[in-house]
C-alpha cells in the first residue's frame, strides 16, 4: 500500500488546493442530499470535518510561530463508508492536517479498510478488519484528529503527544474484534498485527535525537485494547497495549548502525459519565528500548503519563473542562536531574505538568467553538520541529487557544 | 394572584406531561420479533448490532440530538444520555469501523421512513392503530 505522505512539498500545495475544492464540493453535495435534493442509498455514508485553530504561547512554539499568535492549525477530513451487506463494510478517510512544521497539510489516507463481521447474534459479535486501520489506543486515539470527539482543543499531551504522532495514528495489517453483552456490562476487544508508520523525520528525531542519514523501518507490530462498559457507558474501563518494533536502515557512511528500537506503551483508562458531568483519567507507561545502533548508545527507559479530567455540562450546549496532565519521559529520572548532570541540558526537557481550563460551545449540532488555556511547567511535549533551540526553551509557559469546527 | 398561581401550576403540569410523554419503539411490520430487551435495544441504537435474528439488516432512524423526543427516548427507554450515543457513533464514523444511524428531521419523516424500509427501527410518540408500523414492547 502506498503512503500518501511521501508527496514532495511543492506538489502538496497543488494537491491541497485540489483537496479543498473536492472537500467543498462534497460538503455542498452532502448538504443538498440532506435537504432532500439528492438521495444517497442508505448503505452509503459520507462524513467530514473542518477545524481551524489559533494558538498563542507566552514562550516556546507550539504549531508554528505561536509566540506571535499562529493560525497554523487546520484539520480537514473527508470519509466515505459503504455497507452493501449488513456484515460487510468498506471505509476510507482522507485527512489533511497543518500543525506547525511537523505537519504541513499533506493529504494522507488516514484509514482505508474492509470490515467483515463473521459472527453476530443478539449478545455477541465478532469480525475481522483488513487494510490501514486506526490504532485502538486509549479513549481518544481512534478519532484524535476530529475536534468534535476530543474533550479539549489539544488532547492531553502526556498520552496523545503530537511529537512523533505518526506511529500512533494507524497501521497497515489485520485486526480481529469482538464484543459481548453480559448481565454485568459489555466487553469489547480488538487485537491487531501490522506495520506502523515510522518513516517521518519527527519520529526519527524523537527516537534517534536527530534526522539521521538512514531511515526507520516499521516491523511487524502488535496492538490490543479491551474495554468494559457498564450501564450503556456510564462506567468505561479500558486497557490498551502495543508492541511496536522498528529497525534502523543506515544511510551511506552512517555512524548509526543497523539496530532495533522496541516501543511498548500501555494505557489504563477510566471514565464515569453522569448526565451533566464526566470524570476521566488515563495512566500510561511507555517502555523504549534501543539496541545496537552504534553511535547511539543502548538505552532502556520507561516514560510515565497520567491525567485527571473533569467536564461539566453547564447547559446542553456549553461544557467546561478542567484537567491536570503530567508527563515524565523517564520515570527513573522524573525531574531530569541525572539528565541535566550528564548532558548539561535543562532537566525540564524531560517532564511537563499542564493545568488546562477550557470551554466548549456547541453553536449548532454541526458547529462548535472552543476556547482554552494551558499553564505548563516543563517542555517534554514541545514539538521538536517547531523548536529548533529546544535546550533554551522556557520551563514555565502558557498556551492560549481558540478553535472553530464544523462537521457533517 | 390566585389566577397567576393556578396558571403556573397548570403550566408546570403541562410541561411535566410533555417531558414524560410516552414513546414507543417502532419497527417495520416485517420484523418478526414481538418484543425486545433493553440491552438489545442499546446494542442496536449504539450501532453494534446490525442484524435481526432472521438475518435482515437493521436500519436505525433517529431524530436530531436536540429533539425532545430523542432525548426522552435515550433517557427513559435506553437509559443512556444522548451525548453518549453521539460519542459512540462518532467513534464508528470517524474511524471507519461503523456507520451512524440515519437522521430524520420530523416525526412524520420517521414514520414514513420506517414504514418504507424493511428491517427499520426507530421511535415515535404513542401511536394509535397503524398497519404500516409495528410497535415493539420493551421488556
Amino acid at each position: 500500500m502506498t503512503n500518501l505522505k511521501c508527496c514532495p512539498f511543492n506538489k502538496s500545495f497543488e494537491i491541497n488546493k485540489f483537496f479543498l475544492v473536492a472537500f467543498i464540493l462534497v460538503l455542498g453535495i452532502s448538504s443538498t442530499a440532506r435537504a432532500g435534493g439528492i438521495s444517497l442509498p442508505d448503505t452509503l455514508q459520507i462524513h467530514g470535518f473542518a477545524s481551524q485553530g489559533y494558538i498563542h504561547t507566552s514562550d516556546n512554539n507550539f504549531y508554528g510561530s505561536s509566540q506571535n499568535g499562529s493560525f497554523d492549525f487546520t484539520e480537514l477530513g473527508l470519509n466515505a463508508s459503504f455497507r452493501p451487506f449488513s456484515v460487510l463494510q468498506f471505509s476510507a478517510q482522507l485527512l489533511s492536517r497543518r500543525a506547525g512544521r511537523g505537519d504541513e497539510g499533506d493529504i494522507r489516507l488516514d484509514y482505508g479498510l474492509v470490515d467483515y463481521r463473521f459472527y453476530s447474534n443478539e449478545a455477541m459479535r465478532a469480525g475481522i478488519r483488513i487494510g490501514r486501520i486506526k490504532n485502538p489506543f486509549g479513549l481518544y486515539n481512534d478519532t484524535r484528529d476530529v475536534a468534535f470527539t476530543r474533550p479539549s482543543i489539544l488532547l492531553p499531551q502526556s498520552i496523545y503527544f503530537d511529537r512523533a504522532r505518526n506511529p500512533a495514528l494507524s497501521s497497515e495489517g489485520v485486526h480481529l474484534y469482538g464484543d459481548r453483552q453480559f448481565d454485568f456490562g459489555d466487553l469489547s476487544l480488538q487485537i491487531g498485527a501490522g506495520y506502523p508508520m515510522v518513516e517521518d523525520i519527527e519520529t526519527e528525531r524523537a527516537f534517534l535525537i536527530n534526522d539521521q542519514a538512514g531511515h526507520l523501518d516499521g516491523k511487524l507490530s502488535y496492538i490490543g485494547r479491551i474495554v468494559f462498559e457498564q450501564d450503556g457507558g456510564r462506567i468505561r474501563l479500558g486497557l490498551s497495549g502495543a508492541w511496536v518494533k522498528m529497525d534502523y536502515a543506515p544511510g551511506t557512511a552512517d555512524p548509526v548502525g543497523a539496530g532495533t528500537i522496541n516501543f511498548n506503551p500501555l494505557i489504563f483508562s477510566a471514565q464515569y459519565n453522569a448526565e451533566s458531568w464526566s470524570l476521566t483519567s488515563e495512566y500510561a507507561l511507555r517502555r523504549i528500548e534501543i539496541k545496537n545502533l552504534g553511535a547511539i548508545p543502548d538505552r532502556e527507559q520507561t516514560g510515565e503519563s497520567v491525567y485527571f479530567q473533569g467536564t461539566y455540562r453547564i447547559t446542553p450546549i456549553l461544557e467546561a473542562l478542567v484537567r491536570y496532565d503530567i508527563l515524565y519521559q523517564d520515570r527513573g529520572d522524573r525531574n531530569g536531574d541525572n539528565f541535566a548532570l550528564q548532558t548539561g541540558l535543562p532537566g525540564h526537557l524531560l517532564y511537563a505538568k499542564d493545568w488546562t481550563v477550557g470551554l466548549r460551545w456547541d453553536i449548532m449540532e454541526a458547529l462548535m467553538f472552543r476556547i482554552e488555556y494551558h499553564s505548563v511547567d516543563g517542555t517534554a511535549w514541545l514539538p521538536l520541529l517547531d523548536n529548533t533551540g529546544l535546550p533554551s526553551s522556557e520551563r514555565y509557559w502558557g498556551l492560549f487557544s481558540i478553535l472553530l469546527s464544523y462537521r457533517f | 394572584m390566585r389566577t397567576f398561581i393556578a396558571l403556573s401550576i397548570l403550566i408546570c403540569i403541562a410541561t411535566m406531561a410533555s417531558v414524560t410523554h410516552a414513546q414507543e419503539v417502532v419497527v417495520h411490520p416485517t420484523v418478526l420479533q414481538e418484543q425486545i430487551s433493553r440491552n438489545t435495544l442499546r446494542a442496536i441504537f449504539s450501532k453494534r448490532l446490525q442484524n435481526w435474528p432472521e438475518g435482515t439488516a437493521i436500519t436505525v432512524f433517529v431524530l436530531g440530538d436536540r429533539s425532545p423526543l430523542h432525548i426522552a427516548f435515550c433517557k427513559q427507554i435506553l437509559n443512556v444520555f444522548p451525548y453518549q450515543l453521539r460519542r459512540a457513533w462518532d467513534r464508528l464514523v470517524y474511524s471507519g469501523t461503523g456507520q451512524s444511524p440515519l437522521e430524520v428531521n420530523t416525526e412524520e419523516d420517521m414514520r414514513k421512513r420506517i414504514a418504507n424500509t424493511p428491517g427499520a427501527i426507530g421511535y415515535l410518540p404513542t401511536i394509535g392503530q397503524d398497519d404500516e408500523l409495528k410497535v415493539l414492547p420493551v421488556q
